[in-house]
C-alpha cells in the first residue's frame, strides 16, 4: 500500500514519525550523555568524558543504599508477584463462567488502577494494623507486578494443547505432578517474561513507593525525586538515572537471551 | 451437589494465595479507604468517630477544588487529543513495516516505558530548564539574553506527559492495525472506494479497539502521574493528584480519601465516555 503515497505525503509521514521518536527518546538520551560530563552543572553536549558523577553516586550513602534497596525490592516483589500470577493463571485458564470472569477482572485490575490511590489505601491499611512499611512495600509491588505474569502465563496456557495435560493425567500423574512435570516446562518462558515486567515495573515504580518508603528504606526513583525537589538538579542525578536505565537494559538483555526478544516485545 | 473432592481442594489451594493477596492488599484497603472518606478528620487517630459527607461536600463547594478538577480535565483532554493525533499516523507507519523491522521499532517504543518516569521527567527538566539544553543553546547562539521559562506550566505538563505516555497508544494502535485482515481494505477498494474513503470507513472503525485501549491507558496514567506533574509543572501548577498527595502528607486523611474517590469517579466517567464513543465491542474479535 505504501506505493500509493505521493511524495509530499511521504515527507509529512516521515517528519511525524521522526518527531515522535525524537520527543520520546531525547529526554533519556540527554540524561545519559550528561551523566558522563566532568562539569559541575548541566552542559550539553559535555566538553569531555568523565566518570566523576558515578564515583560521587557511590560515595553518597543515601544513593548507594537506595540503589541496593531497589534491586532487592524488585527481585523479591517480581518473584513473589510471578508466583501469585502464575497460580492465578493456572486456576483461571481452564474455567469459564461469571465467577471466573470476576476473578480475572480482580487479578488484572492492578494493571490499570491508579497506583497512587492504591499506595494511599495501603498506607492507611498498614497504619491501622501496625504493619511495617518495608514488607508492605514489597507486597504492594508484588500486587502491581502480579497482573503482568498473570497475563503472559494465561496467554501461554490458552495456546497449549489440552491433550498434553490430559495425557499426563491419563498416565497416572496427579494434578501436582502434571503441573510440575508437564505444564511448567511448557509455560516457564511466559513465567520468566512476566517476572521481567514485574521486575522492571517495581524497579521504576513511583506512586506506591511515594507513600510506603521512609528514612533508611527508600527506593532509587524516590531518592532521585526527593533529591531533585530539595537539592536541585546536580549531575549526580544524571548518574543515578543512568544506573536506573543501565540495570534495566542489563536485566532485559539477560532474560532476552533465555526467552528470545520476540516474546518480550509481543508479550 | 458436588462434594469436596481432592481435585477441587487442590485447585482451591492453587487460587488461595493470589486471591487472598488481591482481597487483603488490593480490594480490602480500597473499601477501607472509602470508609475513611466518610468520616471526619481527627488529630490523634486515622479518622474521627463521626460519620459525615463533608469531605465530599467540600470538593464540590470549594471553587479551588473545582478549578483544579477543571484544569486536570483540560490537561488530560489535550494529552489525549495530541497523543491520538501524533500516535495514530506513527502506528499506521509501524504496522506496515515488515515483521522483523516492526519488532525492532516496537522494542524502541517499549524501552522508554521500562525506564522510570522520574528519569524521563528529569530528562525534560534537563531540556527545558533554565540551564537546560534549549536555553543554553539559544544563549550560546546569542538569540536570547535571559533564559526562557519553559517549565512550570500546564503546557509543560502536557508536553512531558504526552511524550512519556505516547508509546502506549502507538503500541496499542499498531498491534491492532498489524493484526487486521487486509482483505477488508482490498474489498473496499475493489468496490471503488479511494484511499481516503477506505481509511475513514474501513480501517479507522476496525482499529477502534486499539484506539480505545490506548486512550484509556494514557488517561488513567495521566491522572496518577504525581511525580511527573510535580517535577515539570512545579510547585504551583497543581492537578487533582497533587491535592491528594498534599492532603496525605498534611495528615488530612479523610479529605485525601474523598479526593481519591473523586479521582476514581472521574476515571470511571471518562472510561465510559471513551468506550461509548469508540464502541470497541462492535469490532469482531476485539476481545483479545
Amino acid at each position: 500500500m505504501s506505493s500509493r503515497w505521493s511524495l509530499p505525503a511521504r515527507i509529512v509521514r516521515g517528519i511525524v514519525v521522526a518527531f515522535a521518536f525524537l520527543v520520546i527518546l531525547a529526554p533519556i538520551v540527554v540524561v545519559i550523555v550528561a551523566a558522563f560530563s566532568p562539569t559541575d552543572f548541566f552542559k550539553f553536549p559535555p566538553p569531555s568524558f568523565s566518570l566523576r558523577w558515578f564515583y560521587e553516586f557511590f560515595r553518597l550513602d543515601n544513593m548507594r543504599s537506595a540503589f541496593l534497596f531497589s534491586i532487592q525490592l524488585a527481585l523479591g516483589a517480581a518473584t513473589f508477584g510471578a508466583l501469585l500470577g502464575t497460580l492465578a493463571a493456572v486456576f483461571v485458564a481452564k474455567r469459564r463462567g461469571i465467577v471466573n470472569g470476576l476473578l480475572q477482572a480482580l487479578f488484572m485490575a492492578p494493571l490499570v488502577f491508579p497506583t497512587i490511590i492504591l499506595g494511599f489505601a495501603l498506607l492507611l491499611f498498614y497504619k491501622s494494623v501496625d504493619m511495617p512499611l518495608t514488607p508492605g512495600l514489597l507486597i504492594a509491588h508484588a500486587v502491581i507486578g502480579m497482573p503482568y505474569c498473570f497475563r503472559t502465563v494465561l496467554a501461554s496456557l490458552q495456546s497449549l494443547d489440552p491433550a498434553i495435560e490430559e495425557a499426563g493425567q491419563s498416565l497416572g500423574a496427579g494434578p501436582l505432578r502434571t503441573l510440575a512435570l508437564v505444564t511448567m516446562p511448557l509455560i516457564w518462558p511466559a513465567v520468566l517474561t512476566g517476572w521481567l515486567f514485574a521486575f522492571v515495573v517495581s524497579f521504576g515504580e513511583l506512586n506506591t513507593a511515594l507513600f510506603l518508603t521512609g528514612p533508611g528504606a527508600t527506593t532509587l526513583p524516590i531518592e532521585i525525586f526527593s533529591y531533585l525537589q530539595f537539592q536541585g538538579s546536580q549531575l549526580v542525578i544524571a548518574a543515578a538515572s543512568t544506573l536506573q536505565v543501565g540495570l534495566i537494559i542489563l536485566i532485559v538483555f539477560g532474560v532476552q537471551q533465555v526467552v528470545g526478544l520476540r516474546r518480550i516485545v509481543s508479550r | 451437589m458436588r462434594g469436596v473432592t481432592p481435585a477441587r481442594l487442590w485447585s482451591l489451594g492453587l487460587v488461595a494465595p493470589p486471591l487472598v493477596t488481591a482481597l487483603l492488599f488490593f480490594l480490602g484497603p480500597l473499601i477501607y479507604l472509602f470508609y475513611v472518606s466518610l468520616h471526619e478528620a481527627s488529630s490523634t487517630e486515622l479518622y474521627g468517630a463521626r460519620f459525615t459527607l463533608a469531605n465530599y461536600a467540600a470538593v464540590f463547594s470549594d471553587p479551588f477544588y473545582f478549578l483544579i478538577i477543571k484544569r486536570t480535565l483540560a490537561t488530560a483532554s489535550w494529552i489525549l487529543a495530541l497523543s491520538l493525533l501524533i500516535g495514530y499516523p506513527v502506528a499506521y507507519v509501524i504496522a506496515r513495516l515488515p515483521p522483523a523491522k516492526r519488532m525492532l521499532v516496537m522494542l524502541l517504543l517499549l524501552f522508554p516505558l521500562m525506564v522510570s518516569n522520574v528519569v524521563r521527567a528529569y530528562g525534560w527538566v534537563a531540556i527545558l530548564g533554565r540551564r537546560g539544553v534549549i536555553n543554553t543553546t539559544l544563549g550560546d547562539l546569542g538569540l536570547i539574553d535571559a533564559p526562557l521559562s519553559l517549565l512550570y506550566s500546564t503546557q509543560a505538563i502536557v508536553i512531558g506527559l504526552l511524550t512519556i505516555l505516547l508509546p502506549y497508544i502507538v503500541i496499542s494502535i499498531a498491534n491492532t492495525l498489524a493484526s487486521m485482515d487486509t482483505r477488508y481494505q482490498e474489498a473496499a477498494q475493489s468496490l471503488g472506494a479511494g484511499p481516503v474513503r477506505t481509511f475513514v470507513h474501513v480501517t479507522l472503525p476496525l482499529s477502534a479497539p486499539g484506539v480505545a485501549s490506548g486512550l484509556l491507558l494514557v488517561f488513567l496514567l495521566t491522572l496518577s502521574a504525581y511525580v511527573t506533574i510535580t517535577l515539570i509543572g512545579g510547585p504551583r501548577t497543581k492537578l487533582l493528584v497533587s491535592l491528594i498527595y498534599d492532603s496525605v502528607v498534611g495528615f488530612q486523611w479523610p479529605q485525601a480519601a474523598a479526593l481519591a474517590f473523586v479521582l476514581l469517579a472521574l476515571a470511571l466517567v471518562v472510561t465510559a465516555l471513551i468506550l461509548a464513543i469508540m464502541r470497541p465491542g462492535r469490532v469482531q474479535g476485539s476481545g483479545r
